[in-house]
């Protein structure tokens, strides 16, 4: 009775410590999403970090408005960055939109501006352009500050709308395009993952195809293989030392889009060799047999029979590589930065939606951002680990045959 | 003849391409070593700086030009021994469930919770740490901050779980089926069998784990930078003291550090990556000695 | 003829999943005798000899009908299987010493009774290892690792371990199959004398080793035992022609 007792206990703390785990990630993933789901919308990944500021040129047109009053005061600015409406909306016919007056909250400081809630379709805003004559667009929420030179500051509501229907011809308005959002990070992490995956497949892949195909065991091997391990086993932060001194500081590459992308294809570089390993060991011998027996060349070999027997094997390299480049932060703190923007060049710094997570959780104390922002990053991350199932299912059922 | 020596060249220079892609790695490495010892070491062999109060030092002030990485180094293993004391038997226990426990679709399920919990980057880690553990320490902490080597403690025990519940888990799938049925025949429960027979089979894959595990945990930067505290001075007394580990004084300060103290950034990574080299050699001899017997 | 049944099976079916992997086995094992399973791969005899100690049971999809009556109880029914195990040891086909000492491999099954006695566990490990013929090899050696031995000593120290548990039968799957002919002999040699306190049963590949140690032998053929009887009989006079086909080397 005691032996049943005691298995009883066993397995009950196995449940546990299985519960635990389960629960721990329950856990995490829902506080994510609890705390930044109010966050994310379209805005959220269509918009720049920063908020921009521009002139806009207009030109002056009388656009009726085709809905009814009682749907353009549902038309409320929505986001979650406005405290409340003050006034408004009040349509202003000379440009075709709505503008609405709300409390505009920024961190602790809190400003009334104006915003433009709603733009007809015919409206003369959605062509503006700059000085040079390029065209600009113009949304809903954002926020107008002055007209011809005529600042709103401290207005009310109706004597803008008085302020811009009084003016004709050519409008020049000064408007912000409001910040927030994670478009800029989004796009720097396709960057990073292009960039880097660019570098280190071609690297990883033949390197690996030495390794299997060519290698004799022996002790290069042994020593590139011990490197490999090693560079797996070594923290980002070491990583992200090394991408300063050597490619940002001693080939003066700057803090960029490139020296980032080649700090992580080192990262990169032991996850692809081994993952592409593997898939070329799966294919079975007698499939080169087969091959150099009908005259082929090992080269031949290789490129047309053994690679795309593993191509699987080296999609799953690839999906687990693009997991690590978005996962990364320590290693590109020092070598892309924290700037978020859309690097312009390989040689502008930028940041991806996990530094710059950890810039908003660290710099800024903001949680609810740093958590929408992980749920971008959680939902890349989900995506990635079912299509690496899939892939890897694919190499399984190759390997039945 | 021509063709086919062209042919044959054409081989032999691809192949020397191969090799030479192989040996990024290996050159990858020697150049990391490189660039941080370099860095590392210049200012005690400048003089600049003395490496015996670099190592015993208690306190960092840049600003005073005292630079002494003891405590942190002190708050690393600290760190890192908590998360394994609590996160290792979660792990093992887990793993264990998964491969001998669970049935199949369960099993997958929980492995997929497993990958999951492996990709979700560590700043997130951190930023959870930040939002549920930090405010949670301090109400029971006789301290000001929540940021504390248990918040620390705790977040390490959460992110080292994927590492170790996968390869735990792998290494015991592979302890053959003829151990567990000859335990069986000896009247074993299945408790029994997988404690003592199982479990001890599979020790050595299961090591790798923990050792892979406690270099995640040294190594960790952003998701302890998050919620340690970071103070400039003190050998944590209490589970509740800040601590500053040797990952997050190099991340935050290499940003603006010039001269010596930038140096000795690197050779705070030095350390570090002695650190991790020897835990890397440990489980190479391991993997080893597994394949050995 | 006053030995006691051992085992006596009613009517046993068993499934693995739809393929019928036996078909109403009805057997009665005496008790202190070898009895021998032979047959063609395939033909079920090691199934039913994992049926007698429901090492079926690690199979999910085996489904069993009909009773197993050991002892007089069904052990089919609600029993502890446990308790089951102990009492009807197990040796496999291929040594499976656990990846211990000597000595653990052998006070494994006790100490996981709940026996914690080091005197007790001492006397038990040289027991069995002199019963089991290993104690002059190794006596020397108990704290090394077992992995260490020899196919042959690692075969009879799965003996000695199933000994330990003293249990009443002892179930041997193939047990010579994986080693050389030296040290078959010594295993042969070994169950001829265990037999006097052990219910032995032994599934075999080779006819002769049936002939050489056995009392009685049961010749399986596609999950059906086709012929039971006194080994001398089936191998001199066979009543079914299936039976003489087989000893005769015509087939399997």
């Amino acid at each position: 009775m005691g032996r049943k007792m005691k298995d009883v206990l066993a397995k009950s703390i196995i449940y546990l410590a299985t519960g635990i785990t389960l629960c721990v990630l329950l856990f995490i993933v829902g506080f994510i999403f609890v705390k930044g789901i109010s966050l994310v919308n379209w805005d959220f990944l269509t918009r720049d970090y920063n908020e921009k500021v521009f002139y806009a040129f207009v030109q002056e047109e009388v656009v009726p408005m085709t809905i009814d009053a009682a749907s353009l005061s549902q038309k409320d600015p929505y986001d979650k960055r406005y405290e409340s409406s003050l006034e408004g909306p009040i349509y202003i016919e000379n440009i075709g939109a709505a503008v609405s007056k709300v409390a505009y909250k920024n961190n602790a400081t809190e400003k009334e501006q104006f915003v433009f809630s709603y733009i007809e379709k015919d409206s003369p805003l959605l062509s503006a352009t700059d000085s040079t004559g390029k065209k600009l667009s113009i949304g809903t929420d954002y926020i107008l500050e002055s007209i011809n030179g005529t600042d709103f500051e401290g207005l009310s509501l109706e004597d803008v709308a008085a302020q811009i229907n009084h003016e004709t011809g050519e409008l020049k308005i000064k408007v912000v395009q409001p910040g927030g959002g994670v478009r800029s990070n989004i796009i720097t992490t396709l960057y990073m993952v292009l960039v880097s995956l660019l570098i280190a497949l071609p690297l990883g892949i033949f390197g690996a195809i030495y390794l299997t195909e060519y290698a004799k065991p022996g002790r290069l091997v042994n020593i590139i293989r011990f490197a490999a391990e090693c560079l797996a086993g070594i923290p980002s932060i070491i990583f992200g030392l090394f991408g300063m001194a050597f490619f940002v500081v001693a080939l003066k590459f700057q803090i960029s889009l490139l020296s980032g992308s080649l700090t992580v294809a080192i990262i990169l570089l032991p996850v692809i060799i081994r993952s592409t390993e593997e898939a070329l060991k799966t294919v079975p011998t007698a499939f080169r047999e087969g091959s150099l027996a009908l005259g082929a060349t090992k080269l031949q070999t290789i490129f047309k029979v053994v690679l795309p027997c593993a191509v699987p094997g080296i999609a799953t390299a690839v999906l687990l590589s693009i997991g690590r480049v978005v996962g990364e932060s320590a290693a590109l703190l020092f070598t892309a930065g924290t700037v978020a923007q859309i690097p312009g060049t390989l040689f502008s710094p930028g940041s991806t939606l996990t530094v710059q997570a950890y810039y908003v959780a660290k710099e800024e104390g903001n949680i609810e951002l740093a958590c929408a922002i992980g749920i971008v990053i959680i939902v890349i991350v989900i995506v990635l680990n079912i299509l690496s199932r899939i892939t890897s299912d694919k190499l399984n059922v190759f390997n039945k045959k | 003849m021509e063709a086919i020596k062209r042919k044959k060249l054409k081989e032999k220079i691809i192949e020397n391409i191969f090799l030479i892609c192989a040996c990024v790695a290996v050159i990858s490495l020697l150049a990391i070593t490189f660039f941080v010892f370099y860095n590392g070491l210049k200012p005690f062999v400048s003089n600049s700086y003395s490496l015996w109060s670099f190592l015993t030092g208690v306190e960092w002030r840049p600003g005073s030009n005292l630079y002494g990485i003891l405590y942190m180094f002190v708050g690393s293993i600290f760190a890192t021994l908590g998360a394994i004391i609590i996160g290792v038997p979660v792990a093992i226990l887990t793993a264990v469930f998964i491969a001998e426990l669970a049935g199949s679709k369960v099993g997958k399920l929980i492995r997929f919770a497993v990958e999951l919990l492996a990709g979700i980057p560590s700043v997130l880690y951190g930023v959870f740490g930040l939002g549920i553990i930090v405010p949670y320490v301090l109400k029971i902490s006789p301290m000001a901050q929540g940021e504390s080597l248990l918040a620390t403690i705790l977040v390490l025990a959460i992110m080292i779980l994927p590492t170790v519940i996968s390869i735990s888990e792998t290494s015991l799938s592979t302890v053959p089926m003829e151990y567990r049925e000859g335990s069986y025949a000896l009247g074993a429960s299945k408790i029994q069998t997988i404690f003592r027979v199982v479990i001890p089979a599979a020790r050595s894959g299961i090591m790798t784990g923990v050792i892979l595990g406690i270099g995640r945990a040294i190594g960790e930067t952003m998701a302890v930078m998050l919620v340690c505290g970071n103070p400039i001075a003190g050998i944590p007394t209490s589970i509740f003291s800040q601590i500053r580990p040797l990952t997050t004084n190099i991340a935050l300060e290499m940003g603006y550090a010039a001269g010596v103290h930038q140096e000795l950034l690197y050779s705070t990574g030095v350390v570090l990556f002695i650190f991790i080299m020897i835990i890397n050699f440990t489980v190479n001899k391991l993997v080893k000695a597994k394949v050995g017997s | 003829m006053n030995k006691k049944i051992k085992f006596n099976t009613k009517n046993l079916d068993l499934y693995y999943g739809d393929f019928q992997a036996l078909k109403s086995i009805n057997l009665e094992i005496y008790e202190k005798e070898v009895t021998a399973f032979i047959g063609p791969s395939g033909c079920g005899k090691s199934t039913f000899l994992r049926c007698l100690n429901r090492m079926n049971d690690l199979i999910d999809s085996v489904k069993i009908e009909g009773e197993i009556i050991f002892e007089g109880q069904d052990i089919n029914g609600d029993i502890d299987v446990i308790n089951l195990r102990t009492r009807v040891g197990m040796v496999f086909q291929k040594p499976n010493p656990f990846p211990m000492s000597i000595y653990e491999n052998i006070a494994y099954g006790p100490k996981c009774q709940g026996v914690k006695d080091k005197t007790q566990l001492d006397t038990l490990v040289k027991e069995s290892l002199v019963k089991a013929a290993l104690w002059e090899e190794v006596k020397d050696r108990l704290n090394k690792s077992a992995l260490g031995l020899s196919g042959g000593q690692q075969q009879r120290l799965c003996i000695a371990r199933a000994i330990a548990m003293q249990p009443e039968v002892i179930l041997m799957d193939e047990p010579t199959s994986a080693l050389d002919p030296i040290a078959t002999a010594k295993i042969e040699d070994l169950m001829s004398k265990l037999k006097k306190d052990y219910t032995i049963i032994i599934v075999t590949h080779s006819m002769q080793q049936a002939g050489r140690i056995s009392d009685k032998t049961a010749f399986f053929l596609m999950g059906e035992v086709v012929e039971f009887n006194e080994t001398p009989v089936i191998f001199t006079n066979p009543a079914d022609k299936r039976t003489e086909d087989y000893i005769t080397g015509r087939f399997g």
